[in-house]
């Protein structure tokens, strides 16, 4: 089974919990094993919040396009101020060897941990560097967990467990658990820090004043790890549940396939022709096993007096199915002409590699052969009804796989249609010369495919990745409606619908900004003012923080923009007063915003006027120096 | 009046009749374009067949493809191969006929593998041989 994140938080707050509901003594070395523990959980958190695409309850005086991690800073900075206490005597603790994990409850925080920082790392493998940029999605979960619902309900959990925390070390019976004569100093850490998770969980808790639905909390645990399930092998006689457990394995597989594929659809030798045909192929005979299957299930329904709706529905998605796959049976049919050339040797790509076990594992669901396959020999009776489901529960079991297949092909059709556009743009598309009349005399065995058979394979991509969609949306509604397995599917397509798309866009060329650093930089002077009035509110301490770091993020930003400026190579135009200018370039307004240096003040042919000059660009600047007129002295 | 002289026979009678290899070739190419309109033309016509009809056109493209790259392929000499649609045949008929041409194209391709002098040749027919294996196994109607 793919390990999904619910099965890190669900033990996390259970050892939480567990920790802070443990009674007894806590001796001196424990409360250093919980100093320790809570260290780790506070650095943990931090990382979390680092990476989420906050909701602007965190900030709402940011701007919606800002960074999460900007966002981000009330909270980051309260637990940044509570993790500078918990870390310089949780490092002495580990290097004395005295962190008391034989404790329970520090054992309980260790697991908490552990489960915690697994779950950040599941998470971290839906985004990766790549040729798009920085931190670009890696997975088809990726806009699932940037959406706000999910990022709501990440934020819910998290502050759950910081406020738990909190008001554990806050409780007096924790203030009590003091051997007579121990040190002190551990109870006093935790005492220190309380404030500031107490802080960081409200600021934390604010994102949830946005309602979020309940499949949002089902959503964020079931985000799986981005990597593929293993490979079912094909049995030779799979019964119906079996078929109905291993065709959503299959399912995801091809996912993955399609979507890791796709960044290198356009230089891979195994993007052609021959892989996008097996798809197409493999697209059609699923469909239309597919459609056989909601059709049976729809007669099966109806025998077992389920919601005479129900059956509808499922008709009606049996005839959006039709539509599916005859439009890949188009496609397929266009590939009979076009070709990207015969390539010995290419191989296929993952998709096509494995998307016949998707069609062999759907027909055997249809047809009463448990040895189907799609040769003569193994022709078939379609499968009884009562056969394919035996009790309401199994329809929707089967409902479910089907479902899962459906999402598949649709993936897939997205996918292999952008390829395909890319061909075309790349004309690699062709045709076999033996295939023309013979008014084309060309001495080679392929020519340019004419442009009414690319258009008209483009057309059938366009129709199957349309019809695909259609069939998805139906049975999402179905999925809802009867709560199958596969309705996550139907939830993870709709929450991005609210993503706010914090990872970079492929098209943003702006400098990726520096990664937010684990712990905030030390406290900067409006937090020194307060606490050399002896300021110890860490409400107004964390307000002086946030604008110190506002300043911080407004230099560093400043910063950026000049660096781009430099690296700017576009000379700067003069224009004279009142003539008409050509709209502005990004990088002219960008650098309007700069405050210029005295030392590279304009230059300008015309005398000064009392407007605002825009700020030359770095070329510009260079070429005003060196004339001279201006330059300091 | 069952007409039962069809592109089949015309097909099967070439690449019978097809002396040295860019004859076997040429026959080849056209009888995967037989296979393959003849599978098209079946695909719709018996519900329980439509994968193995489809299969079997997906195969004879890639016998065509392996065909086309080989370096003695001739140019095309204007014949335009057909479907083998017959009046009045069935399936199972239409299967055995597809089967009959891919038999004979494997084992005529397998052979001018053997005799052919240029490695692109080989393995183009091999490629062809192969996948006219696979249209012979789809189309068997026991089970192998």
């Amino acid at each position: 089974m793919t390990p999904v994140l619910g099965e890190f938080l669900g033990p996390a707050e259970e050892h939480i919990a567990a920790a802070v509901s443990s009674g007894g003594e806590l001796d001196y070395r424990a409360q250093r094993g919980v100093v320790r523990q809570l260290d780790r959980l506070v650095a943990t958190l931090t990382r979390y919040l680092g990476d989420l695409p906050l909701p602007d309850a965190l900030n709402p005086a940011r701007e919606p396009g800002r960074r999460g991690d900007a966002r981000a800073a009330p909270a980051r900075l309260a637990l940044d101020r509570a993790a500078r206490i918990l870390h310089p005597p949780a490092v002495a603790a580990d290097a004395d060897g005295d962190a008391g994990a034989v404790h329970p409850v520090v054992a309980h925080l260790a697991a908490a941990a552990d489960h915690l920082a697994a779950g950040r790392d599941l998470l971290r493998t839906h985004v990766a560097d790549g040729p798009a940029g920085p931190q670009t999605a890696a997975s088809w979960w990726a806009p699932v967990i940037t959406s706000e619902p999910v990022s709501a309900a990440l934020l819910g959990e998290l502050a759950g467990y910081t406020q738990t925390l909190a008001g554990w070390i806050a409780t007096p019976a924790m203030r009590r658990r003091i051997s007579p004569g121990a040190p002190t100093s551990a109870l006093l850490t935790l005492c220190a820090a309380e404030p500031w998770l107490r802080v960081a969980g409200v600021h934390i808790q604010a994102a949830q004043r946005h309602y979020y639905p309940s499949a949002a909390r089902s959503l964020l645990g079931a985000i799986p790890v981005n990597a593929p399930p293993p490979r079912p092998p094909l049995g030779a006689d799979e019964p119906v549940a079996e078929l109905c457990e291993r065709i959503p394995v299959t399912a995801e597989r091809l996912r993955h396939a399609a979507l890791a594929f796709a960044a290198r659809a356009r230089w891979s030798p195994a993007a052609t022709s021959l892989s996008w045909r097996r798809d197409a192929l493999a697209s059609a005979i699923t469909g239309h096993a597919s459609e056989l299957v909601l059709r049976g299930l729809a007669e099966r329904a109806d025998q077992l007096g389920m919601v005479p709706l129900f059956g509808a529905q499922l008709r009606t998605a049996a005839g959006h199915l039709t539509r599916a796959w005859t439009s890949w049976r188009e496609v397929a049919g266009q590939w009979d002409i076009v070709t990207t050339g015969a390539v010995r040797g290419a191989g296929l790509t993952p998709v096509a590699a494995e998307i016949g076990d998707l069609a062999l594992r759907v027909g055997r669901l249809a047809y009463s052969n448990p040895h189907w396959t799609p040769a003569y020999s193994a022709d078939s009776l379609t499968r009884d009804p009562a056969d394919l489901a035996q009790t309401p529960g199994d329809v929707v079991t089967v409902l479910a796989a089907v479902h899962h297949a459906a999402d598949a092909i649709s993936r897939i059709a997205a996918t292999d249609q952008q390829a395909v556009i890319t061909a075309a743009d790349d004309r690699r598309l062709y045709v076999p010369v033996r295939l023309l009349s013979d008014k084309y005399d060309i001495p080679y065995p392929y020519t340019l495919a004419p442009r009414q058979h690319a258009d008209a394979l483009l057309a059938a991509y366009h129709t199957a990745a349309e019809t695909a969609a259609s069939v998805t949306t139906a049975l999402d509604d179905l999925a809802t409606a009867v709560d199958a397995p596969s309705s996550l599917l139907a939830a993870a397509r709709q929450a991005p619908a609210t993503a706010r798309q914090q990872l970079p866009a492929h098209h943003d060329q702006r400098p990726a900004p520096p990664p937010p650093p684990a712990v905030a930089p030390v406290p900067g002077r409006t937090e020194h003012a307060l606490r050399k009035l002896h300021i110890r509110d860490p409400a107004l301490l964390l307000r002086a923080a946030v604008i110190d770091q506002a300043a911080r993020d407004l230099v560093a930003e400043a910063a950026a923009r000049v660096r781009s400026r430099d690296t700017a190579t576009i000379p700067a135009t003069r224009t004279a007063p009142g003539t008409q200018q050509a709209p502005d370039r990004p990088d002219r307004v960008a650098s309007q915003d700069t405050p210029l240096p005295l030392h590279a003040a304009p230059v300008v042919d015309q005398p000064l006027t009392t407007s605002t000059p825009a700020a030359p660009s770095a070329a510009a600047a260079g070429h005003c120096l060196i004339r001279g007129s201006r330059a300091p002295s | 009046m069952v007409n039962h002289m069809t592109p089949a026979d015309g097909i099967e009678a070439r690449l019978r009749m097809a002396v040295g290899l860019p004859q076997t070739l040429a026959a080849g190419f056209d009888a995967f374009e037989v296979i393959r309109m003849t599978a098209r033309d079946w695909q719709d016509r018996a519900p329980g067949l439509f994968a193995a009809f489809m299969t079997v056109a997906d195969a004879a493209v890639d016998g065509r493809e392996a065909l086309t790259i080989a370096p003695s392929l001739p140019s095309a000499d204007g014949a335009e191969p057909r479907s083998t649609m017959a009046e009045g045949i069935d399936p199972g008929q239409a299967a055995d006929t597809l089967a009959a041409i891919a038999s004979m194209l494997q084992d005529r391709l397998t052979a001018a593998a053997a005799q052919a002098h240029l490695p692109d040749d080989q393995a183009a027919c091999q490629d062809a041989a192969a996948a006219a294996g696979r249209i012979c196994q789809l189309m068997a109607r026991d089970d192998p």
